[in-house]
């Protein structure tokens, strides 16, 4: 295994621990939840989380692990492991003075860089579709069914979102010197766009508009996507990817 | 050593501009195949921006290249083929072992590129188990040119591979790159130890502010120190009267020192001439023939390199 892919494997089997992590106890705690959904609306303090609460109410079991799991899990830890996977990925090399023997091997730049965009990808994705499969087997553990299509589904959807966070990142990586202040600036961002949904007048301005519960009730009820909230992310993926291969051939020494 | 291409080196008209820094203007460039060509000049003066430029990693603003007959284009994947490059920046993967590094090196290289790299940095004695953050700054340049030197390609570009080594490395070195040339690659040096150099190299480029200033072949170096003496002289002797006053050469003085080009490769019609002048001691010093290189150096930029 070669020294980057070794890197990205360890950190990707670091985001899949946590992810778990998050998920067991949040999944086991559902019934629970159910009995105390009433309180937990009263204490909510803003309009918007009490329509969470409500849209978790209404989607039962569904709703709840996919709120749990994407909307908290994947949104906060997803988007920050997708920044500090690619905050160093060309940047991370200028910084520690090996740029240079980083391109002097005979490999063209294209495929140094898509190795590189794709190993982050891998380590991005891969865990929230390996957490995702656990969830029907935890739900059951609390007397509830919940099937894997649909799961997966959403699994799709939300690595769109995290993918753009993650492609951005990378394009601004092939720009700069200072992984830290791409990390920094990123996740800047995406707490800035979290603050966003919070306010009820703002919130369908927020990224994370595309991964909320009502996303995820949408693809259980239709098993499919909607073109509005899953085409961008991809897309802006896409030309995050395009973007940093023409400014990584440019890039010298 | 694989007979892909012609083993040439060659440019046209090269240049690149950072902002509004000239790093290399206009620049040609002939290295003859299977011999070592030396790149010389002071820090800044373009070398290592025209190495660069030559593998691809730094695209040049105008100009053509070719090395072993594949023209530089693209990204100069093709070219890096055809040729290994040791930067002369030391960065590498602190937490890889020496012969982990050598194989992240040599990927892309053909499978034994690895096994002989192993050899060439067991002949340097390196601790390859060893991870990388251990290694002094001569040991990991000694890694990165052995891994320089493992492929079969015809071309090798080394930018300041001796730099940091002790005496006896170097020495080490200057052996393994004679024997590579012994078998026909072309070496494209550049270094700021003159004496090795002036070992191995067989034609001299001089670099000055992003300008190529001289080429000089080593033959005519060595055939021109073959008539240049020097003489250094106590303090009672007027050297800059006694450099005038010349028959047999033509002398100039440099403080106490007399140096004197002779008019032929017979020094002694000169050495008669100097014990047949009245008043004019003994030397405490005579140089013939030697340091060449380093005169030719102090000429065209006015300072020395090590020696």
């Amino acid at each position: 295994m070669g020294r980057a892919l070794q890197s990205t494997f360890w950190r990707g089997v670091g985001f899949l621990v946590v992810l778990e992590l998050m998920l067991v106890p949040a999944v086991l705690y559902f019934p629970e939840f159910q009995k105390h959904t009433s309180s937990l609306k009263a204490m909510a303090p803003i309009p918007v989380l009490r329509n969470v609460i409500d849209s978790l109410e209404a989607g039962g079991v569904f709703a709840y692990v996919t709120g749990q799991h994407f909307f908290k899990g994947c949104n906060t830890l997803g988007t920050a492991a997708a920044v500090l996977f690619a905050c160093g990925a060309v940047a991370g090399e200028v910084h520690r003075g090996t740029f240079e023997i980083f391109l002097a091997r005979p490999l063209s730049r294209r495929r140094i860089l898509t190795e590189r965009w794709l190993e982050g990808a891998a380590a991005v994705t891969l865990p929230v579709f390996l957490t995702t499969l656990t969830i029907p087997w935890l739900c059951a553990q609390v007397g509830h069914e919940v099937g894997y299509g649909p799961l997966l589904l959403c699994a799709v959807q939300q690595c769109a979102v995290l993918l753009a966070v993650y492609s951005v990142t990378f394009f601004f990586s092939t720009l700069a010197r200072a992984p830290m202040g791409i990390a920094f600036a990123m996740l800047f961002f995406t707490v800035f766009q979290f603050a966003v949904y919070l306010v009820e007048r703002l919130t369908h301005f927020s990224l994370f508009r595309l991964t909320d519960v009502e996303r995820f009730m949408y693809i259980q009820r239709e098993l499919g996507f909607e073109l509005w909230a899953l085409a961008p992310p991809l897309a802006v993926a896409f030309a995050g990817y395009l973007a940093s291969l023409s400014t990584f051939a440019r890039r010298t020494p | 050593m694989p007979s892909m291409g012609d083993g040439r080196i060659r440019a046209r008209g090269l240049c690149r501009t950072f902002g509004a820094k000239v790093a290399l203007e206009p620049c040609d460039l002939d290295v003859e195949p299977g011999r070592v060509t030396g790149l010389l000049g002071p820090n800044g003066s373009g070398k290592s921006t025209l190495m660069r430029m030559l593998v691809g990693l730094v695209r040049p603003d105008a100009g053509s290249a070719t090395i072993d007959g594949v023209e530089l284009s693209g990204d100069g994947t093709a070219v890096r083929r055809r040729c290994t490059y040791a930067p002369g920046e030391i960065g590498l993967y602190g937490e890889l072992r020496g012969e982990e590094h050598l194989d992240w090196f040599l990927r892309g290289r053909e499978r034994e590129a690895r096994t002989r790299a192993r050899e060439l940095a067991t002949a340097f004695e390196l601790p390859l188990r060893r991870p990388v953050h251990t290694y002094s700054h001569g040991m990991k340049r000694q890694l990165m040119f052995a891994a320089a030197l493992a492929p079969r390609v015809a071309v090798r570009i080394l930018d300041e591979p001796s730099e940091g080594l002790d005496p006896q490395k170097r020495s080490t070195m200057i052996q393994l790159l004679e024997r590579d040339v012994a078998q026909g690659t072309t070496v494209l040096l550049s270094s700021h130890h003159l004496g090795e150099v002036d070992r191995v190299c067989s034609t001299f480029l001089f670099l000055s502010g992003g300008k190529k200033i001289s080429t000089e072949r080593a033959d005519d170096v060595a055939r021109r120190a073959r008539r240049l003496v020097r003489a250094t002289f106590g303090p009672e002797v007027r050297v800059d009267e006694l450099a005038r006053g010349l028959r047999t050469a033509k002398g100039s003085a440099r403080g106490s020192m007399l140096v004197a080009e002779l008019a032929s490769d017979d020094p002694r019609p000169f050495l008669a001439e100097l014990a047949s002048l009245p008043g004019i001691g003994a030397p405490l010093s005579l140089d013939y023939g030697q340091t060449s290189l380093a005169d030719l150096y102090r000429g065209l930029y006015g300072v020395e390199e090590a020696c």
